[in-house]
């Protein structure tokens, strides 16, 4: 092992290499059988789906919209905490609305809307579960729906949304934190 | 009308194109897991070999296969990404023996460019996430939580586009990964990445390293306690890790597949596109790595897999050539190689270009396929047939008949086999030691040719010799009776069961005897008024020791008859017709049936439906089965009864379904067989053939049979020619002798039996061989070889000149006998009209075979037909011409006899790049195209407009997974016309996975059934890692994906029938037919190939 960086001119130079082949015990006979059996063809007639939560999709959002949120995110620190996670659902819902491909976010979007059907409140859009991650403008417009005053901080805004929601019985328990 | 399609493989692929060994099945049990594209194979490594335990079809074609093993688990699971996106994670559940999906899922993406080096699928090392590189610029993580469970996946922006390859690196605090790229001006880096899960995002990694070998092109992930990276280019291999740079120059070379052999990564096999075997050594001090050693080992199949199983032995998977099982010797042979091939896995692929023939004449097809490719390139020849295992043979010359002997009546198995010569009688018998040796039976006669013995009730055995008839006790080995025949009337023929002898002796005199206990009873004579060629008095009555029935068959009037036993009166008498002797009479049973079979000595057979009470003989049927005469023997195989025919085709004849049915046998001439079941052997056959005496079992059922011509170049087109027994092959040959690589293009001559090379005519420097047909034109009777060419330089994107050249066979010779120059590349040459058509680049182009004034001929342009990008395919009927074409799918062109022009007709609109097309009737062609998909569109003749009238309609699409090189008619099956599978015209591709499929049409009440069965079976049997049948066999293209429709998958339906029975009887409840007749309609398209 002089460490030269040529390959080896000595014909006979790969033996000393070749010593030592890791050997766990397998194919230590001295006859090599070739015919050990045939091969069976499988048949699968079990259910081959995977456990419930093992079929795995790609994560839809945007790869820029994604590292925006997760640095909003970090940036927002403790305070938003609720917002982590649902808010690149969140993400991935607005894209889905644009995309007609299929995954889990267009799903859910149906079955809430359906749900909103079913509530009979067609002409009002519906409250988003989470508001904390909603721009001041669009809770002014969901406010402005419900013939409700517009004026005052974020917070506020969030605090007349949730008790309108809550006094006209809307409201899911998710949306209030 | 043939819409209605049946795909079904009759060879499965062998292109090995991934491997891996792990604890699979079990934490003790260590497996080699080898990828055959859409199929993996599970071995086991015992100490005796490889064992095959699996082979286990998958709906996808394989990208990548890796097996890994999370925290907590004891044993590894498998992990397969497929082309389509899909992927699965696999585990073995010892308790059921089944493969469970632990995980699957869909990783393609909405947009994305496709890879161009094709999909990397990785997993770290300390199992915290699997990376996939599908998409150019994207980097897909799919996460492990703390439990092994896999999270949901997410992307991540590579900033390099043009990635050669991706590993993770070991012992990192972060999975991180190295990427090999190319820079766009085509400078090779390496650049590291530490993944962090928790920003979804790349961080820099701990290093980099820049302007590597131009050919660098691998890279091998070094585990501890080294780590780092191996970078292999193609002239020199570095080390690279963020404390040490190493590097070696190499013997140019482009590896293509490395095995790590040490678990430390102290050394690694590294095989490249020669097929060279190099061990590459981590020289160190310790931990420290000092350098890096490279040593030629030897020559295998060019690798595209390496696996080091144990104790020196390694697999080599191989695209281009047989796989291998090799061990790594520690002394080198004569050669100076230290390879030893132990054993050589068949592999078909690429199947570039094949013909079917039937170089028998038997109505049955052989493929005969231009395989592998490079040095590795061979001809295969495929044929259908059963096989007989080899237990052990010995030399005899000579032998003139065999049969065996039990030492007791109520034996269950033979003791001795007399084998007869022309003038002595040896007995053979099973010692101590299950070994085959010499022995005597005293009262038998040695010196004389034996004509027939057989075991006789009583503890006795039969002798017949030319003279007499010689009874002797199988205890005593002593005689106890003897029957001389009269002076002058020497014995011909004889034949004998337990207790009857029947004999022939010349002029025409028919002996009829009885056995008793010591003694042999002459009971009847009869005077015919020929003489006798064959004798049978097998019993197929109720007593299986006495026959009621006798059947001689005669000299001069060519006849059989039927005589009753034991008074001998005549009662049918056949005449065969023709002036073909009988040479060999059967009586037999098959389910209950009795038969006669009469064997020719032409190699024909008859078969008749015998009346046991009346012994009448109806339902004559003849088959050919050789060309040398016949010898009919029974046999028993698994308590059923089977005929062995025994001439220069050996075949053997059983019977399903109550119709015969008739399998060759995989074996060169074969003079005599006689069954042999013997403790040591049972259910044996022994087996006299070119001067070799065999003992072998035969497999119960018949399947492929491939008999390899090594070439030593690549072949690429094939056809055969009936009237010189010739092929003609186009192939090249690989120089890399010298520093630049050359080709040489030839067309060789083969002979069709011995496939030597009989004559060779090479071409121009830059030419290649493109197409090649046997064909002859009209007013002109001789069969001509016609080749197409191309001058390929370098320079031009599209060759701008190529050359017809017409052959004739002479005194096995190939003569050059009219050659034309083309304005491009002949593609594709067809007989036409007593014509030739050629397709020339863009072009469709039809010659006339002109006589000039002194006597020579030559070709001269009729018309042609532009209009194509080019026209790589094309296919004829009648007039019609179907073009395959490079990127706009399939044209209908026609022939107009009066204008002598072609025109198009009709022609699909959709873009599909073709690699294969057929005509499967007047009215709807088959395409394959290059995303592995078969489509079938349909001339529409009625339409209403001309617009409709010149479209080809889609009717038929399906996912094939394969891709398609050639298309012929023809079957792989003997096609007796009275079998129902007869009447179904066939066609057979080949892939370059090394596939043989068969496409069925079948009739359209047949399709609606099967369809239904195969909705049905689709429910029972799911696809491995859940992936879907419906989703792998529907069409599948960049633009668009349609459900399969008009296409069925005769493999999944084939599958019924190895379902259990209750599993079988679901499937019967829901489609309301019987379990029996669902098991006889499948059985029935299983004898389509």
């Amino acid at each position: 092992m002089d460490g030269s960086a040529t390959p080896s001119k000595n014909p006979n130079g790969a033996s000393k290499f070749l010593l030592d082949l890791p050997s766990k015990g397998l194919f230590s006979s001295s006859v090599i059988s070739s015919n050990l059996g045939g091969m069976r063809v499988y048949v699968t007639d079990h259910d081959t789906s995977p456990p419930e939560n093992q079929v795995i999709k790609t994560d839809q959002v945007n790869i820029l919209i994604r590292s925006l949120l997760l640095k909003q995110q970090q940036k927002g620190g403790p305070t938003s905490k609720g917002a982590k996670g649902v808010g690149t659902n969140e993400g991935s819902r607005k894209r889905a609305a644009e995309r007609a491909a299929d995954g889990r976010a267009p799903a859910k979007r149906a079955a809430s809307t359906s749900q909103n059907g079913s509530r009979k409140e067609g002409s009002k859009s519906q409250i988003p579960e989470n508001l904390q991650s909603l721009t001041v403008e669009r809770l002014r417009a969901l406010l402005k729906e419900r013939g409700l005053s517009v004026k005052g901080k974020k917070d506020e805004l969030i605090g007349r949304l949730r008790a309108a929601a809550t006094t006209t019985g809307l409201a899911t328990s998710s949306a209030v934190q | 009308m043939s819409t209605y399609n049946y795909v079904v493989t009759a060879h499965k692929p062998t292109n090995v194109t991934h491997s891996c060994v792990g604890n699979f099945t079990g934490p003790q049990e260590l497996n080699l897991i080898i990828a055959k594209c859409t199929r993996i194979e599970i071995h086991l490594l015992t100490p005796q070999g490889l064992q095959p335990m699996l082979d286990v079809p998958i709906y996808g074609r394989i990208a990548t296969l890796e097996l890994f093993r999370p925290h907590g688990e004891t044993q590894d699971l498998l992990f397969i990404a497929t082309e389509r996106y899909k992927f699965c994670v696999l585990q073995w559940d010892a308790d059921t023996n089944e493969v469970i999906t632990r995980a699957m899922g869909d990783v393609s993406d909405r947009i994305g460019r496709p890879t161009d080096n094709g999909q990397i699928g990785i997993i770290d090392p300390d199992c915290r996430l699997i990376g996939l590189h599908l998409y150019d610029g994207l980097f897909k993580v799919i996460p492990f939580d703390n439990k092994g469970q896999l999270k949901e996946a997410f992307n991540i922006r590579l900033e390099e586009l043009q990635v050669l390859d991706i590993k993770f690196l070991y012992g990192c605090p972060k999975p991180t990964i190295v990427v090999l790229y190319q820079d766009n001006k085509d400078a090779r880096h390496v650049k590291t990445y530490e993944v962090s899960l928790k920003d979804k995002d790349f961080v820099e990694g701990p290093w980099s390293q820049n302007n590597l070998d131009n050919g660098a092109d691998l890279l091998i992930p070094v585990p501890p306690p080294f780590c780092g990276v191996l970078i292999i280019g193609e002239e020199t291999i570095v080390y690279c890790s963020a404390s040490a740079f190493k590097a070696i120059p190499i013997r140019p070379s482009i590896t293509r597949a490395y095995g790590r052999v040490d678990a430390d990564g102290s050394r690694y096999l590294l095989g490249d596109h020669s097929g060279l075997l190099h061990l590459l050594v981590i020289a160190h001090e310790k931990e420290k790595v000092t350098g890096l050693k490279i040593e030629l080992l030897g020559e295998t199949s060019i690798a595209s897999t390496i696996s080091y199983l144990d104790n020196a032995f390694v697999y080599v998977g191989s695209s281009y050539g047989d796989s291998q099982l090799i061990k790594l010797n520690l002394q080198p042979d004569a050669k100076g190689s230290y390879v030893e091939v132990l054993e050589r896995y068949v592999n078909l692929g690429p199947i570039v270009d094949f013909c079917v023939v039937d170089l028998e004449r038997q109505g049955q097809g052989q493929v005969v396929t231009c395989s592998g490719a490079f040095k590795d390139g061979s001809l295969r020849i495929v044929r259908n047939g059963i096989g007989i295992n080899e237990q052990a043979s010995v030399e005899l010359q000579g032998i003139k008949g065999m049969w065996s002997l039990r030492s007791a009546t109520d034996d269950l198995y033979d003791t001795f086999l007399v084998v007869s010569f022309i003038s002595e009688t040896r007995i053979l018998a099973m010692n101590l030691e299950d070994e085959l040796e010499e022995t005597e039976i005293e009262g038998f006669c040695s010196q004389v040719q034996t004509l027939f013995c057989h075991d006789a009730v009583h503890n006795q055995l039969v002798q017949v010799t030319s003279s007499s008839v010689r009874l002797v006790s199988s205890t005593s080995r002593e005689l106890r009776h003897e029957w001389h025949a009269p002076a002058d009337y020497s014995i011909n023929v004889a034949t004998a069961n337990a207790t009857q002898v029947l004999l022939a002796t010349r002029g025409g005199h028919l002996v009829y005897l009885e056995i008793g206990d010591g003694v042999l009873v002459e009971k009847k004579h009869a005077q015919l008024k020929y003489d006798i060629s064959c004798l049978d008095i097998n019993p197929i009555g109720e007593n299986p020791n006495f026959s009621n029935l006798a059947a001689v068959g005669m000299w001069t009037d060519i006849s059989v008859r039927i005589f009753s036993l034991p008074d001998l009166n005549l009662i049918t008498e056949e005449h065969l017709g023709g002036e073909i002797i009988p040479r060999s009479v059967l009586l037999c049973a098959f389910e209950g049936i009795p038969y006669l079979l009469c064997a020719l000595g032409d190699g024909h057979l008859l078969n008749f439906l015998l009346n046991t009470t009346t012994g009448g003989l109806t339902d004559r049927k003849k088959v050919s089965l050789g060309t040398q005469p016949i010898t009919l023997r029974t046999f028993s195989s698994k308590n059923t009864t089977h005929v062995f025919a025994a001439s220069d085709r050996p075949t053997v004849i059983y019977s399903s379904n109550k119709k015969l049915l008739y399998s060759n046998v995989n074996l060169k001439e074969v003079s005599h067989m006689c069954p042999f079941n013997s403790a040591a052997f049972p259910d044996s056959l022994a087996i006299a053939k070119e001067g070799e005496l065999t003992i072998g079992t035969i497999d119960d059922i018949q399947k492929l049979h491939i008999r390899s011509i090594p070439l030593g170049e690549h072949a690429r087109r094939i056809c055969h020619q009936e009237q010189s027994r010739t092929f003609a092959i186009c192939s090249l040959k690989y120089n890399q002798s010298s520093t630049e690589d050359s080709e040489m293009h030839f067309i060789r001559l083969l002979d069709d039996q011995t496939f030597d090379f009989i004559s060779t005519y090479s071409l121009d420097q830059f030419e290649y061989g493109c197409s090649i047909l046997n064909c002859s034109f009209s007013d002109d009777s001789n069969a001509y070889y016609c080749v197409g060419t191309a001058y390929v330089m370098p320079e031009e994107n599209e060759p701008t000149k190529g050359r017809i050249l017409v052959f004739m066979v002479e005194d096995g010779k190939l003569q050059l006998v009219a050659e034309k120059e083309t304005k491009g590349a002949v593609y594709s040459l067809n007989a036409f009209n007593g014509k030739l058509l050629a397709a020339i680049n863009q072009k469709i182009q039809l010659y006339k075979w002109m006589l000039r004034d002194d006597g020579t001929r030559e070709l001269q342009s009729e018309c042609g037909h532009h209009g194509h990008i080019l026209a790589l395919y094309v296919q004829t009927r009648g007039d019609f011409i179907v073009v395959g074409d490079l990127m706009k799918s399939i044209s209908l062109l026609i022939y107009k006899h009066e204008e002598g022009a072609i025109e198009e007709r009709a022609r699909d609109y959709n873009a599909n790049w073709m690699s294969a097309v057929e005509i499967l009737d007047d009215d709807i062609y088959l395409g394959a195209e290059n995303n592995y998909n078969l489509f079938t569109v349909r001339k529409n003749s009625e339409g209403a407009t001309d617009e409709e009238r010149g479209r080809l309609e889609v009717v038929g699409e399906y996912h094939l997974g394969e891709f398609v090189n050639r298309f012929r008619h023809g079957s792989l099956v003997m096609r007796l016309p009275d079998s129902d599978v007869g009447q179904i015209p066939t066609i057979i591709f080949g892939t370059v996975n090394g596939v043989i499929g068969v496409i069925a049409s079948l009739p359209q009440d047949q399709y609606v059934f099967m369809e239904k069965l195969q909705t049905n079976l689709r429910k029972v049997i799911k696809g491995v890692g859940g992936l879907s049948h419906e989703q792998w066999r529907s069409f599948y293209s960049e633009k668009k994906t349609v459900d399969s429709r008009n296409f069925l998958d005769g493999d999944l339906i084939e599958s019924f029938l190895d379902l259990g029975r209750t599993r079988m009887e679901e499937i019967s409840k829901t489609m309301n037919v019987s379990v029996e007749e669902l098991m006889k309609r499948v059985e029935e398209l299983t004898r389509l190939h």
